[in-house]
């Protein structure tokens, strides 16, 4: 504790520990209503648009973000927040089964690697090292080409391109609490190995993870977005995030808000997401 | 052997020196030697994917009926292709081709995988490089930034920036790029994707993200080494800010930056393949689209495997040449 009070600067040493004690600065309770609002886009869209997401008015078509369409029209004058609204639901369970498949895919793997080191941990390092050589993108693109185009699917890809660092996380974490003392108590006294591993190691190292797991969530509605922009999810009536770019690609001389605001969005939410995550990893550390 | 045995050394230690070399070489050749099974295991792992593609990736070509392919002719070209026969055998097969430097031939064009990668690496060379000194280059004004700027909302602003940049598709990043500087200023044609300008631009949609996570590791480095002893032994001499910065602060942090620039290699090699569409450009990246398009197996494999293979041969190089960028590590290499 005294040397790393030492070794960090002034600077750098400041900042968490105001952070820990008192309440979440300004840019945390923001964040935060962000992704409550999005939340609440994905559950309920209706409650908050008046428009058909697949109705246009082909008089409006193209119409700049103004009073009547806040974020303007699209070639079909489909309001785009609306759009935007009814995408997120999509967007957000994606998001959130790659990450669930990161997190149990790679949790388990890590788990069982680190617990049980010998082979399994040979076999196990090794595949990750492969799914780390393969560039993310690139894996979940050949993921998804062999699972067939749709969000589901990309969404399985996304989550299979972030089963190695999750891996890599827990079974660093379970080396590191395996050699606590309350480990070996519990030992000691008798537990067998399922139950020092699911009793004892599974939840002291669970944390770190978890703070990833929000963090990857950011990362998942990237790549999925990214996916769904190249056209490998679902086609078109869907609006997709990612898809909502594509569409408004087309019109980006004329219409630049059918790009920017989707795309904004998409920053939006992830930079919330990724501001949360830092915030629980600094009130944890230290 | 190693550039470690070449240094000149003085005569007080000759056979230190040489055990220092013997273990760098072992080292060296332990570490070349799994990178190789990495490069290998990805074939296998990227070959087997791409065999749950349901049906085989030419049925759809053969089975038309303006094909007018009787069935025996199917059957041949299926079999031409190998792909009459079980899985695991083709694999075997391909990956015995490919150690030979056989990569096979494209399903869609017929033409050798190597001719259609090799037409396209130059491009995604000139694009990859470039963004990665861009990226190199804003994270260390970023990082400088940092520190040299006074504690408040303009440091606080330069700190946050990563985390945006981060944040931000770089489908969105490449298109607000496009609508500014090609079409609003005017600066490069959208005609001509390979022009300097238009290069610039994408090279800028790949380096900003990836400039972000330098970023990070680089002001935690600095954060770090400005606690040190000697670097607020550098500042108590009254040396000026930018000077204990760039002799004290930025040497020891050069180190886990290098390995992060080698780390996010892999984030351009994946990136390029929406920087690429989005410019137009004809590079790895959409041979890799148009691949995917038309199921085409062979192209797919030997351009995903190529990614992971030169991400392993940097990260390799790197991780060699660490000993030699830090007399500390020199007696411990293999620790890692």
């Amino acid at each position: 504790m005294t040397a790393t009070a030492l070794t960090t600067g002034p600077l750098a040493a400041a900042r968490p520990r105001a952070l820990a004690r008192r309440r979440p600065p300004v840019t945390v309770i923001l964040s935060l209503a962000v992704i409550l609002l999005v939340l609440a886009w994905s559950l309920v869209p209706g409650l908050f648009t008046r428009h058909d997401p697949a109705l246009g008015v082909p008089d409006d078509k193209f119409t700049a973000p103004g009073g009547q369409y806040w974020l303007g029209t699209d070639h079909l004058g489909r309001d785009l927040l609306t759009r935007i609204i009814h995408g997120s639901a999509s967007s957000m369970t994606s998001a959130l089964i790659a990450v669930a498949i990161g997190v149990v895919v790679g949790g388990v793997l890590g788990l069982l690697s680190g617990y049980l080191g010998g082979w399994v941990d040979a076999v196990v390092g090794r595949v990750v090292e492969v799914l780390l050589a393969i560039p993310g993108f690139l894996l979940a693109v050949v993921v998804v080409t062999a699972l067939g185009y749709d969000t589901r699917n990309a969404a399985i890809a996304t989550g299979v391109s972030a089963v190695a660092v999750f891996a890599r996380l827990m079974r660093a974490e379970v080396l590191r609490v395996r050699t606590s003392v309350f480990i070996e108590a519990a030992r000691v006294n008798g537990g067998s190995s399922a139950y020092v591993l699911l009793r004892h190691v599974l939840p002291n190292a669970l944390r770190p993870v978890v703070s990833l797991a929000i963090l990857q969530f950011g990362v998942a509605i990237l790549v999925i977005a990214g996916l769904a922009f190249l056209g490998y999810g679902d086609p078109p009536p869907a609006s997709d995030w990612g898809l909502l770019v594509s569409d408004g690609r087309e019109h980006l001389l004329h219409a630049p808000w059918l790009v920017i605001a989707p795309g904004l969005v998409i920053a939006v939410v992830v930079l919330s997401v990724s501001r949360i995550s830092r915030w629980l990893d600094q009130g944890r550390n230290r | 052997m190693s550039t470690a045995a070449t240094l000149p050394r003085r005569a007080a230690a000759p056979s230190a020196a040489a055990a220092s070399a013997r273990r760098y070489a072992a080292f060296a050749a332990r570490r070349t030697g799994q990178a190789l099974i990495v490069v290998v295991l990805a074939y296998v792992l990227v070959f087997l994917v791409l065999a749950a593609i349901p049906g085989d990736p030419i049925s759809a070509q053969l089975d038309s009926p303006q094909a007018g392919y009787t069935d025996a002719e199917k059957a041949q070209i299926r079999s031409f292709h190998g792909l009459d026969r079980p899985v695991l055998v083709r694999l075997l097969i391909s990956l015995g081709n490919a150690v030979r430097g056989d990569l096979g031939l494209s399903l869609s064009t017929s033409q050798p995988v190597t001719a259609v990668l090799g037409a396209a690496i130059p491009s995604t060379l000139a694009l990859a490089v470039t963004a990665l000194v861009l990226a190199v280059l804003i994270a260390a004004v970023l990082g400088l930034l940092s520190r040299l700027l006074p504690e408040g909302p303009l440091n606080g602003f330069v700190r946050a920036l990563p985390t945006v940049f981060l944040s931000t598709p770089n489908f969105l990043i490449g298109l607000v790029l496009i609508q500014v500087l090609a079409v609003n200023l005017g600066l490069f044609s959208l005609v001509d994707p390979d022009s300097a300008g238009s290069t610039l631009a994408a090279a800028l949609t790949l380096a900003i993200p990836v400039s972000a996570q330098i970023a990070q590791v680089l002001i935690t480095a600095l954060d770090d080494s400005a606690g040190q002893d000697y670097a607020e032994v550098a500042a108590s001499r009254g040396l000026p800010p930018a000077q204990v910065v760039l002799r004290h602060l930025l040497r020891p942090s050069l180190l886990p930056t290098v390995t992060v620039v080698g780390l996010v290699l892999g984030e351009v090699l994946g990136g390029s393949l929406i920087t690429e569409t989005i410019f137009g450009r004809t590079g790895v990246g959409t041979v890799v689209q148009k691949a995917v398009a038309a199921q085409d197996v062979p192209v797919l494999l030997v351009a995903v495997v190529l990614s992971a293979a030169v991400f392993v041969v940097v990260n390799l190089v790197i991780d060699l040449l660490y000993p030699l960028l830090d007399p500390r590590l020199r007696g411990t290499e293999g620790t890692r």
